[in-house]
C-alpha cells in the first residue's frame, strides 16, 4: 500500500455521526490499484461488524484481490457466492460474518425471497461503479437493502473516470440510486497521489523507433480513410460534429459517442450512414493492429476483412483503402518474373529490405509458376520494434554482467532480476517469445507458411459467396465522391481472369502447394506448428486434440502448471531439432526443468496467477548471438497484476499503455529502494504516441468535469438525514394502486394488498424487475419454463426487446415459446418492449419497400399473429411504460399462483424439487449456442445438456451417442455433419 | 355473379366508413373493394381488422370499445390496427392495449400509413401460408449458420468467424481449441478468447 491509499481509506471511513454518512463513491484514476484498496478494506473488516458483500466484481479483480491478501498473509480469504451453492448453504454464509464476493443476480433473488438477514450485513462494496445506472440490479439491491437496513455502509468504487462522465449527470444519478452523498475524487494529479508517485521516480528510457516507410504509408492511408468517413458522416447532418475528430476516433468510446447521438434516429438512417459508423470501427482496429501485428498477420487480417466485409463496406472501395491493401502486401511479398525482373510497381519504401534467399531452402522461396513465369518473391518485413527490443535486451545483459562481478551479494538479493516485457495481448507475447528464441527470420517464415495455407482456404470461400449471391450486384459500382471517387481496385477485382491478379493468385497457390509438399517431406519445418491445417489435417488434428484434452483436465486445477509443462514440451522438441548441439541441448533441457519447478513452487503459493510465459534464454542455443537476460512476457489484456509477484528490475513497455504505466508507478512507490528502469518503445510519429498522450489528456479532463459536477450536486434527504432514493421522489408509490382502484367504489382503500408478479430468474439480467418493484409490485423470483412473467392465473407474458425479437424470430425460438404459452395460458401475451433511447418504431416509412417480403419484420409478426389468433401483443415504449401496463392489466385479475406457474411446461417426471434453482444453474450463453446448432431442437436440447458436460465434449461425441441423446438418427446426423463440415476451402 | 364472388374472395372488403382513409392509397399489392361489412377491413372468412388512429382515440376514447362490441364473436382473428400518429404515446397506447387485450383483440402498431397498409396486405397475402419460416428452418448456407451460432459469444463478429473457420478448419476443431490455440488468431483479443472459452469449456449445467 502506498501512502495515498491510506488517505483514501481514512477519508472513506471517516464517519460523520451528524450527517449519517454511511457510504460513498470513490473515483480514482485508472490503475491506481483498486484491488489493493479493496484488499486493505477487507483486512480492516472485523467479524464483529457482520458480513461484508462485494458486488459487481470481474474475475480478474477477484483474483488480484485474493492474490493481494495472500501476499499479506491474510488468512480469511473471501469466498465466492454463486448459484452453485444451495440456498441453505448461502444462508449460513450470510450469517457467518466474513467477506464474500457475490453475483448480483443471486443477491437480488435472495433479498426478494427474504433469505438475507440484512441486519447482519456490515456493508456492501460495489466495484466498477461506472457500469451502474438507475435501473440496474445493483441499484435494486441497494434500494431493497436500504429499506431494511439504514445503518450499514454501501461503498462504490470506480477507476474509469472517463466512463463516469459519459452521460448527462451520470455520476450524480448513480450516487442517487445508491443512496449516497459523498463523492471522493482521487485523480492522478491530486496532491497526495502525485507526491507519493513522484517522490522517487524510476529511470525512464524513451525509445522512439521509426516506422518503416510502408507502415507509414498504411497509417496515412487509414487515417485518410477515417477522415473521409468522418467527413461523410458529418455531411449527413445527423450528428454533432464537435466530438467527431480523428483523435477521438482512435478510442473505443468514439463508437459510443456516435451511437448515443444516432441511436434515437437509428432507424431513419440510410444504409450508408450505418455502414459509415461500422467502417470507422473497422478502421480504428486497422490502425491499432498495424503497430501490434507483424506484416504477414496484418495482411491476413486484411484478407479476412475483405472476405467478410468486402461486399458491404464503403471504405474498402476507396482509393486510400487500395493503398492500405497494396502496402500491406508489399510488406510481405512481391511478384517478379522468373528471370528476376520486377512485375509490380517499384518499391517506394526505404526501410523495406529484401531478404536474401538462403541456398539450402531456395526451393520454397522462389516458386516458379510454369505457365506464366511469375514468381512470388518474399519480402517479409520485420516489425522495426523487434530489432530494437533485441538490442535493448542485449544491452541489459551486458550491463548486468558488468555489474554482477563486483556486486555478487547484492545481486542475489535483487531477486532474479527478471526483465519484464509488457505487450498488449497474448498473441504478441507468444510471438515475441518466439522472436527471442527462434530469431525474427524464423518467426516471419512460420507466419508466412501459415498465411499461404490459409490463403487458399479464404479464396475458396470468396468464390462460394460470389456464386451464391450471383444475382445481386456484388459491388457498389461507385465509391464516394469524398473518398476520391476513383475505384481502382474494382475493375481488377472483377477481371480476375485476365489481369495480374490472376497471375498473383496462381503464384500464391503455387507457393502454398510447394510449402505443403515440403511439409510432407520435411516434417521438422512445421512439425511444431500447433494448429491443424488444411492439407496436413489428419496429423495435426490428432496432436492438437491430445494436447487440449489434457489441458482441459488440468486447466481447472492449476492453469499455470499446464502452461509450464507445455512450454517444457515445446523446448524438448526444439532441443531435438538442434541435433548438432545435442549435448548442450540436454543440459539446457535440465535447466528448463529446474526453472519450471522453481516457478511452480512459487506458483503454488499464488496459484491464481494466470498462465505466464516464462522463458529463460540461454546463450547455448544461439552461439552466434549475444547473451540475453531472463525475459518474462506479459500480456496487458490479461488484467493481471504481476509486478508484485515477479518483482522485475527492468521493464520494457513494448506497447505503451497508460494503465500499465500507473501500475508501474504504484509498484515503484511501494518499493522505493528498488532500482527500477523502464524502457518505452514508441513508434515515432505514430498514432500509438498520439493515443497514449490523448488518453492522459482525456482522463484529466474527465476529472476536471467531475470536480465541477461535485460542486453542483444536490441530494435530497429525509427527516432523519438519510438519503432519499430517486424512486420515491419521482414516482409516488401509490399512484398505480390509485389508478387501478378507481373503478372500485371511488378508490376506497383496499386492505393493504400488494400486487404480485412472478418473474423468471433469467429476467433479472434485465432492468424490468427493478422498475416493477419501484412501481410497488411485489416480485417473486422463480424458475419458469413457460413465459417470463406471470401476472395472473390467466396472463403470462413473454418479453422481447427489439433485438431479442429479431433474433428469436430468426432462430425459430419465438414460435415455440408462443406455442407453449398458448397451450398453458388463457391469455398469452407477447410484450414487445422498445428502448427509451431508441426510436419507437421498427422502420421508417421509406424503408418499407414496395412488396410483401418474407424477411420483413412486418411479415413475420403478421404470420405469428395469424397462426396464434389468441396471442395478445403488447407494445411498450420503455421499461416504465411496461410497468404501467402490467399494473393496469393486473387490475381485476387474481394474483398468480407460484407453485402452479413453476410447474407449467416442465416434463412431469422431472417434478419440482423444493428449493429448485434449475435455470439459474445453466450456462445460459452456452445453452443458447447449443440451441442454434442445426439438429438441436426445443425437444432434445435438455437431453444434450444432461448428456454431455460442455460444448467441447459435445464436439467429440460419436454419432451413436448423439443419436441416443437426441432421440433420432436424423437429428444426430445433422448436428454431427455441421460440426465436422469442413470450413469452405479450395484445396 | 360467381365471377364477382371470386373477385371479392381475393380482395380485402373495405367498409364504407373507411372511405377517404389515406391508408387505402398504400394497399397496392392486394385488390380491395368497398362493401357493407361490420368491421373496417374484412381480410378473410375468419379475420378482420379495425383501424384506429391514436389521435382519434384521444378525441373519442370510447370509440374503440363500441366498435369491438359490434364485431360480436364472428371472427377468429380480430386485429386492431393502431396507427401511432402522436408523439406522447404512452398513456393512450396503454388504454388501447388494455381494451384490446380484455376484448380478445390482437393489437398491431404501425407508425405510418405505409406500414398500416402493409399489415393489411400481408394478412391477406399470407392467408394460407404455413408458419414454417417462423420455425427457424430457413435453409441458410454454412457460413451464416455458423455466424449465427457464434453471435451468442459476445464480441465475436463475422470477421472473427471467418478467421476462426479458416484457422481451425471446422466447428468441432474450433470447439476443441484451447486458449493458447485461439490467442494467435488476428483480431481475437483476450476478451473474446475468455468469452469463447467460458462458453465452450464451462459445463452446460451445474446441478446442485
Amino acid at each position: 500500500m502506498v501512502q495515498f491509499h491510506e488517505h483514501i481509506i481514512s477519508d472513506l471511513l471517516e464517519e460523520d455521526p451528524t450527517s449519517k454518512n454511511n457510504g460513498g463513491l470513490v473515483i480514482l484514476s485508472s490503475c491506481l490499484a483498486v484491488h489493493k484498496l479493496i484488499a486493505s478494506l477487507l483486512t480492516l473488516h472485523s467479524s464483529t461488524e457482520g458480513t461484508l458483500l462485494i458486488l459487481n466484481s470481474t474475475p480478474s479483480q477477484r483474483s488480484s484481490i485474493i492474490q493481494c491478501l495472500e501476499l499479506q498473509n491474510h488468512t480469511n480469504l473471501p469466498l465466492e457466492i454463486t448459484s452453485e451453492l444451495s440456498q441453505t448453504h448461502r444462508h449460513s454464509l450470510y450469517t457467518s460474518s466474513s467477506a464474500f464476493f457475490i453475483t448480483s443476480r443471486i443477491l437480488i433473488v435472495d433479498l426478494l425471497n427474504d433469505k438475507v438477514p440484512t441486519s447482519l450485513i456490515a456493508g456492501i462494496i460495489i466495484l466498477n461503479a461506472h457500469n451502474l445506472n438507475e435501473t440496474c440490479t445493483e441499484s435494486f439491491i441497494v434500494r431493497l437493502f436500504r429499506g431494511l437496513n439504514k445503518v450499514s455502509y454501501v461503498r462504490a468504487f470506480s477507476d474509469k473516470p472517463n466512463a463516469m462522465v459519459a452521460g448527462f449527470g451520470k455520476t450524480e444519478r448513480i450516487m442517487k440510486c445508491l443512496f449516497m452523498r459523498k463523492l471522493h475524487l482521487w485523480p492522478r494529479f491530486q496532491v497526495y497521489v502525485s507526491q507519493d508517485l513522484e517522490k522517487d521516480p524510476p529511470v525512464v528510457v524513451d525509445v522512439r523507433v521509426g516506422m518503416s516507410g510502408l507502415m507509414k504509408g498504411i497509417q496515412k492511408a487509414v487515417i485518410e480513410a477515417m477522415d473521409a468517413c468522418l467527413k461523410e458522416l458529418k455531411k449527413t447532418n445527423k450528428v454533432d460534429v464537435d466530438d467527431l475528430t480523428v483523435e477521438n476516433g482512435l478510442f473505443k468510446s468514439f463508437d459510443e459517442i456516435v451511437r448515443r447521438q444516432l441511436d434515437p434516429i437509428w432507424h431513419v438512417l440510410g444504409k450508408k450512414t450505418k455502414q459509415l459508423v461500422m467502417d470507422l470501427k473497422t478502421l480504428r482496429k486497422l490502425l491499432d493492429y498495424l503497430v501490434r501485428y507483424d506484416a504477414v498477420t496484418y495482411l491476413k487480417y486484411l484478407d479476412t476483412l475483405r472476405v467478410s466485409e468486402g461486399v458491404r463496406s464503403i471504405w474498402i472501395l476507396a482509393d486510400s483503402s487500395h493503398k492500405i491493401f497494396e502496402y500491406a502486401k508489399m510488406r510481405v511479398y512481391r511478384l517478379v518474373q522468373a528471370n528476376g525482373e520486377k512485375l509490380t510497381v517499384p518499391n517506394k519504401s526505404v526501410g523495406n529490405k529484401k531478404m536474401k534467399a538462403k541456398e539450402d531452402n531456395s526451393s520454397e522461396k522462389e516458386v516458379t509458376n510454369a505457365s506464366s513465369g511469375v514468381v512470388i518473391e518474399e519480402v517479409l518485413e520485420e516489425a522495426p520494434k523487434w530489432k530494437v527490443l533485441r538490442e535493448i535486451l542485449e544491452e541489459i545483459e551486458e550491463e548486468r554482467q558488468k555489474q554482477a562481478m563486483p556486486l555478487e551479494d547484492d545481486n542475489a538479493e535483487d531477486d532474479s532480476g527478471i526483465v519484464l516485457v509488457a505487450c498488449k495481448d497474448e498473441r504478441s507475447c507468444m510471438q515475441l517469445e518466439d522472436l527471442v528464441t527462434k530469431g525474427p527470420r524464423q518467426v516471419m517464415r512460420d507466419e508466412w507458411e501459415k498465411y499461404l495455407r490459409d490463403k487458399t482456404g479464404l479464396h475458396g470461400l470468396q468464390t462460394r459467396l460470389q456464386t451464391r449471391k450471383g444475382k445481386k450486384p456484388k459491388y457498389n459500382p461507385r465509391g464516394f465522391g469524398i473518398l476520391d471517387g476513383k475505384v481502382p481496385a474494382m475493375p481488377r477485382e472483377h477481371a480476375v481472369a485476365s489481369s495480374a491478379n490472376r497471375l498473383e493468385h496462381d503464384a500464391l497457390l503455387a507457393a502454398a502447394s510447394s510449402i505443403k509438399n515440403l511439409s510432407k517431406d520435411e516434417t521438422i519445418v512445421i512439425g511444431d506448428d500447433p494448429q491443424p491445417k488444411g492439407g496436413s489435417k489428419g496429423r495435426g488434428k490428432g496432436k492438437g486434440k491430445g494436447k487440449s484434452k489434457e489441458s482441459q483436465g488440468k486447466a481447472k486445477v492449476s492453469p499455470s502448471k499446464e502452461v509450464l509443462t507445455r512450454i517444457t514440451r515445446k523446448r524438448k522438441s526444439e532441443m531435438a531439432k538442434s541435433d548438432n548441439e545435442r549435448g548442450k541441448g540436454e543440459s539446457d533441457f535440465v535447466d528448463a526443468e529446474v526453472l519450471s519447478e522453481e516457478t511452480e513452487t512459487s506458483k503454488s503459493v499464488n496459484n491464481r496467477v494466470l498462465p505466464i510465459h516464462n522463458e529463460e534464454v540461454n546463450a547455448t542455443e544461439f552461439p552466434h548471438v549475444k547473451p540475453l537476460p531472463p525475459v518474462h512476457f506479459f500480456a496487458l489484456d490479461s488484467d493481471q497484476h504481476i509486478l508484485d509477484i515477479l518483482k522485475p528490475a527492468i521493464i520494457i513497455v513494448y506497447h505503451p499503455d497508460m494503465a500499465f504505466v500507473r501500475e508501474v508507478e504504484v509498484y515503484k512507490a511501494e518499493n522505493p529502494l528498488k532500482n527500477l528502469k523502464i524502457y518505452f518503445l514508441f513508434y515515432e510519429d505514430s498514432t500509438e504516441v498520439q493515443k497514449f498522450e490523448a488518453s492522459i489528456r482525456r482522463e484529466n479532463s474527465a476529472f476536471e468535469s467531475l470536480i465541477r459536477q461535485k460542486s453542483l450536486m444536490m441530494f435530497p434527504l429525509d427527516q432523519d438525514g438519510h438519503c432519499v432514493g430517486p424512486a420515491t421522489i419521482s414516482e409516488p408509490q401509490d399512484l398505480t394502486s390509485q389508478n387501478s382502484l378507481t373503478r372500485k367504489a371511488g378508490g376506497r382503500k383496499e386492505a393493504a394488498k400488494v400486487m404480485q408478479v412472478i418473474v423468471d430468474m433469467r429476467e433479472f439480467m434485465s432492468s424490468l424487475p427493478n422498475v416493477l418493484h419501484q412501481k410497488g409490485l411485489r416480485i417473486i423470483p422463480v424458475t419458469l419454463d413457460v413465459g417470463d412473467y406471470v401476472l395472473s392465473p390467466l396472463i403470462c407474458v413473454e418479453r422481447k426487446s427489439i433485438s431479442d425479437l429479431y433474433q428469436s424470430f430468426a432462430s425459430g425460438r419465438l414460435y415455440t415459446q408462443v406455442e407453449t404459452m398458448v397451450r398453458y395460458y388463457r391469455i398469452p401475451v407477447l410484450l414487445i418492449e422498445f428502448s427509451q433511447d431508441k426510436s419507437f418504431s421498427f422502420q421508417s416509412a421509406s424503408d418499407i419497400g414496395d412488396d410483401v417480403t418474407l424477411s420483413s419484420i412486418i411479415s413475420k409478426l403478421t404470420l405469428l399473429v395469424m397462426h396464434f389468433p389468441r396471442l395478445r401483443l403488447v407494445w411498450s415504449r420503455n421499461l416504465y411504460a411496461t410497468a404501467e401496463i402490467f399494473a393496469s392489466l393486473k387490475a381485476n385479475q387474481d394474483e398468480p399462483d407460484v407453485e402452479k406457474a413453476m410447474r407449467v411446461g416442465v416434463p412431469s417426471e422431472e417434478g419440482i424439487v423444493a428449493d429448485d434453482v434449475r435455470a439459474e444453474t445453466y450456462n445460459t450463453s452456452a445453452v443458447e449456442f447449443l440451441r442454434r446448432l442445426p439438429g438441436v431442437t426445443d425437444s432434445n436440447y435438455r437431453a444434450l445438456i444432461d448428456g454431455c458436460k460442455s460444448l467441447a465434449e459435445l464436439a467429440l461425441l460419436p454419432i451413436d451417442k448423439l443419436a441416443e441423446l437426441m432421440g433420432g438418427q436424423k437429428a444426430a446426423r445433422t448436428l454431427r455433419d455441421f460440426l465436422d463440415a469442413k470450413f469452405p476451402t479450395m484445396l | 355473379s360467381s365471377v364477382q364472388s371470386a373477385q371479392t374472395r381475393n380482395a380485402i372488403l373495405v367498409s364504407h366508413r373507411q372511405r377517404g382513409n389515406p391508408l387505402l392509397k398504400y394497399v397496392r399489392n392486394v385488390r380491395w373493394v368497398f362493401a357493407d361489412v361490420v368491421c373496417d377491413y374484412l381480410l378473410g372468412p375468419n379475420s378482420c381488422a379495425l383501424y384506429l388512429s391514436i389521435r382519434y382515440h384521444l378525441l373519442h376514447p370510447d370509440y374503440l370499445y363500441f366498435r369491438i362490441r359490434e364485431l360480436q364473436k364472428n371472427f377468429k382473428l380480430r386485429v386492431i390496427l393502431c396507427h401511432v400518429d402522436v408523439e406522447d404515446v404512452v398513456k393512450p397506447l396503454q388504454e388501447v392495449t388494455r381494451t384490446a387485450l380484455l376484448h380478445d383483440c390482437t393489437l398491431l402498431c404501425a407508425w405510418s400509413l405505409e406500414e398500416c397498409g402493409r399489415y393489411l396486405e400481408t394478412i391477406k397475402v399470407y392467408e394460407n401460408k404455413p408458419a414454417d419460416i417462423l420455425q427457424g428452418q430457413t435453409d441458410t448456407d454454412y457460413l451464416s449458420r455458423l455466424s449465427h451460432a457464434f453471435t451468442t459469444v459476445r464480441h465475436v463478429n463475422k470477421t472473427d468467424v471467418v478467421t476462426l473457420g479458416s484457422t481451425f478448419g471446422s466447428l468441432s476443431h474450433i470447439m476443441d481449441a484451447s486458449m493458447e490455440d485461439l490467442a494467435p488468431c488476428p483480431g481475437i483479443g483476450e476478451r473474446k478468447v475468455l468469452q469463447h472459452n467460458c462458453i465452450i469449456h464451462n459445463s452446460l449445467s451445474v446441478r446442485v
